[in-house]
């Protein structure tokens, strides 16, 4: 992934997408898209660190958490305000005076115009500007270095709305990656209990409900330790009907759990199997034979989609 | 003549009006306190891992953490050890559990080294009021551990958790879009509150009395605010609330004092002392230009400590602000904790203890 390109893309298809769908609720959730999508023009936010290299997406699973940012992979580089903003929160690797360790290691919280703010995480120890208050786009507030609890050498770079409440998938506010790689569709699989059928390698399934799960992953050029990187939007159908639709535009918490829009009530732990794949959708198959498809995009209206059949007994 | 009658009368009511005073007024002069040097340990002779030495008597050894030095001691003198940390250790009277910066489990020790039980975990530990606690890297996310090392839950909260204080029966924790959450032994929200008033939100300090029942927080800029919430009957509500002149934009020194009484926190002329009681606040003043570092609160004592790289500086009050000491001292890294009249100083690599006496 590099910098460059323009939004008009994304949200044409977006749109399409919206008006194709024919359930309620994914046409809200995209309609829902389609508006923040609308706004991108109103953000003038410029990256972090150039060049952008995108090391983590938005909702991707690694070490048992949920990654609500962007991980941009960078040795020693100068970090930049992504817009103009004030300083509201800064903090030093280690144990804060409360006794709580930062996890995040030396980092600042940015307050931008629009009720968002931005916390840019790990950057080196002692070199956080946390004199400054008033901070004008591009101006350097600090070095990646890898402090805290991050694998590889970079930043953390996460988006808050204020008023929403809400994280934001960091790519909707920043200026478009130039990337024609799409999303790589792993393996498909349908598990119950603890069995585990990956489609296609076994013939036939016995009839029952199972919870249907994909392994997919976005593409990047990080030297990071290789985890599978959410792309955009996952889309599943069963026999030519769309099941489930998971978009990592957002997401919020309540009751203590990460929920992502793109499937309301279900928690970003219960979006992901313990094999590691995305779990899209629970379905009871009786006899005979199925199709399912999963079709998988990235911000950049990059599209790959697999189709499996296979019989079930 | 009538009017010298008069002048003598006015005289002797003076007179008898000061006698009155005096007798029902006066109160005696303060007596002096001074702190007596007991002991003084020198690190390098410690033990440099937990085992070699046992904590002798009933009181519990007294965690330490000196720059990149932790360990323990007793109130008699005997350092139990002196360990260097590769990058971070949770430290309580009880327990401790020193982590890797890629911490994917730990295990919890006792002072005497022996393991108390192993975590399988990602995150860094954090101990608090008998309690274990896990923040995972996203620092967005709390367990809290059993006694076995299993996490009993986890709690995802809205955005990055700031700061955090806990009593036996509630942990506290504050967050960067301004919410205070309230979590019970379960991992269940017992309080959830975003104070308002203030231009841009977010919590900079918390603290919960040890009984539970109270909860403060230093919120906001422009303007920061003190914010102090009781618990009536089931729901938390605000008892105390005033606007500071402080624009503190990292986490700032704050907790109640072991009785409950007195909350502490730090303001830019000192320290501010809030009475439960009167609902009155005071400032042990500290001096300026230092950076303040560490705060002890057992006992009557309120020992403040600060520094600015090279030279420390301690504080002592006596509650709510009767400053007892003053004293400068050269120490690139301090430490102090009290416990009764007793106070513990760290300078470097030595440890000592003086007390408190009235003279």
């Amino acid at each position: 992934m590099s910098r460059g390109g323009s939004s008009s893309g994304r949200r044409s298809h977006l749109s399409d997408l919206a008006v194709l769908t024919r359930s309620r609720t994914l046409r809200r959730a995209l309609a829902s898209l389609v508006a923040v999508s609308a706004l991108l023009p109103a953000f003038g936010w410029d990256w972090p660190l150039a060049p952008p290299r995108v090391a983590a997406t938005f909702g991707t699973f690694a070490k048992g958490r949920v990654i609500t940012g962007l991980a941009l992979a960078s040795d020693e580089s100068p970090v930049r305000a992504a817009d103009d903003g004030e300083l509201s929160f800064s903090a030093e690797e280690g144990n804060s005076p409360s006794g709580l360790p930062m996890a995040l290691g030396t980092f600042i919280v940015l307050e931008h115009p629009k009720s968002m703010a931005a916390a840019y995480s790990h950057l080196a120890p002692g070199s956080a500007s946390t004199s400054l208050r008033k901070v004008k786009s591009g101006e350097i507030i600090g070095k990646s270095g890898g402090s805290g609890w991050i694998e590889g050498n970079g930043i953390l770079f996460q988006v808050l709305d204020r008023r929403a409440g809400t994280w934001v998938n960091p790519l909707l506010v920043l200026p478009p990656l130039e990337d024609d790689k799409p999303p790589v569709i792993r393996s498909l699989a349908l598990s119950r209990a603890d069995k585990v059928f990956v489609v296609g390698s076994s013939p036939s399934i016995p009839q029952g409900t199972y919870v249907i799960s994909a392994d997919v992953t976005e593409p990047v050029d990080s030297a990071w330790p290789s985890v599978p990187l959410a792309p955009f939007g996952i889309r599943l159908s069963i026999d030519g009907v769309e099941a489930a639709r998971d978009s990592f535009d957002v997401a919020r918490c309540s009751g203590g759990k990460i929920i992502f829009f793109g499937r309301p009530g279900v928690d970003a732990d219960e979006l992901r199997t313990k094999e590691g794949r995305y779990a899209l959708a629970e379905r009871l198959f009786t006899r005979g034979r199925t199709a399912i498809e999963v079709g998988v995009e990235d911000e950049r209206g990059n599209k790959r989609a697999s189709t499996w059949t296979f019989v079930v007994e | 003549m009538e009017d010298t009658g008069k002048k003598r009368f006015a005289a002797a009511g003076i007179v008898a009006a000061g006698i009155v005073y005096f007798l029902a007024c006066a109160t005696p002069l303060p007596k002096e306190l001074v702190l007596v040097p007991s002991w003084a340990r020198s690190l390098a002779q410690a033990p440099s891992a937990p085992g070699a030495r046992e904590a002798a008597g009933a009181l519990a050894p007294i965690p330490f953490r000196l720059g990149d030095r932790y360990g323990y001691f007793t109130q008699d003198g005997t350092v139990l050890f002196s360990a260097a940390q590769s990058y971070g250790v949770a430290l309580a009277e009880d327990a401790f559990a020193p982590y890797e910066r890629l911490s994917e489990g730990f295990s919890i020790l006792s002072p005497e080294g022996q393991v108390q039980a192993k975590a399988a975990i990602v995150g860094y530990p954090f101990f608090a009021a008998g309690r274990r606690f896990v923040i995972a890297p996203d620092q967005a996310s709390v367990s809290e551990l059993a006694s076995s090392g299993q996490a009993t839950w986890t709690y995802h909260f809205p955005s990055i958790v700031t700061t955090f204080d806990a009593s036996p029966s509630v942990a506290a924790f504050g967050l960067v879009d301004g919410g205070i959450v309230g979590l019970d032994k379960a991992g269940k929200a017992v309080l959830d509150f975003a104070p308002g008033g203030s231009r841009i939100a977010g919590v900079y300090g918390v603290a919960i009395s040890p009984d539970g029942q109270l909860v403060a927080a230093v919120t906001g800029l422009d303007k920061q605010r003190l914010v102090v919430m009781e618990k009536r009957a089931t729901a938390y509500r605000v008892a105390y609330h005033r606007y500071l002149s402080s624009d503190f934009r990292r986490v700032i020194y704050m907790g109640f004092t072991s009785d409950g009484r007195h909350l502490e926190y730090e303001s830019p002329s000192g320290i501010g002392v809030y009475d439960r009681d009167t609902r009155q606040e005071t400032i042990v003043p500290v001096p300026t230009g230092y950076k303040l570092g560490l705060t002890a609160r057992a006992g009557r004592l309120l020992a403040i400590l600060s520094g600015d790289g090279t030279e420390s500086r301690l504080v002592c009050a006596e509650l709510p602000d009767r400053r007892v000491l003053d004293v400068a001292f050269q120490a690139k890294q301090a430490f102090v904790d009290t416990r009764g009249d007793a106070i513990f100083l760290g300078a470097d690599d030595i440890l000592e203890r003086m007390d408190l006496r009235e003279r």
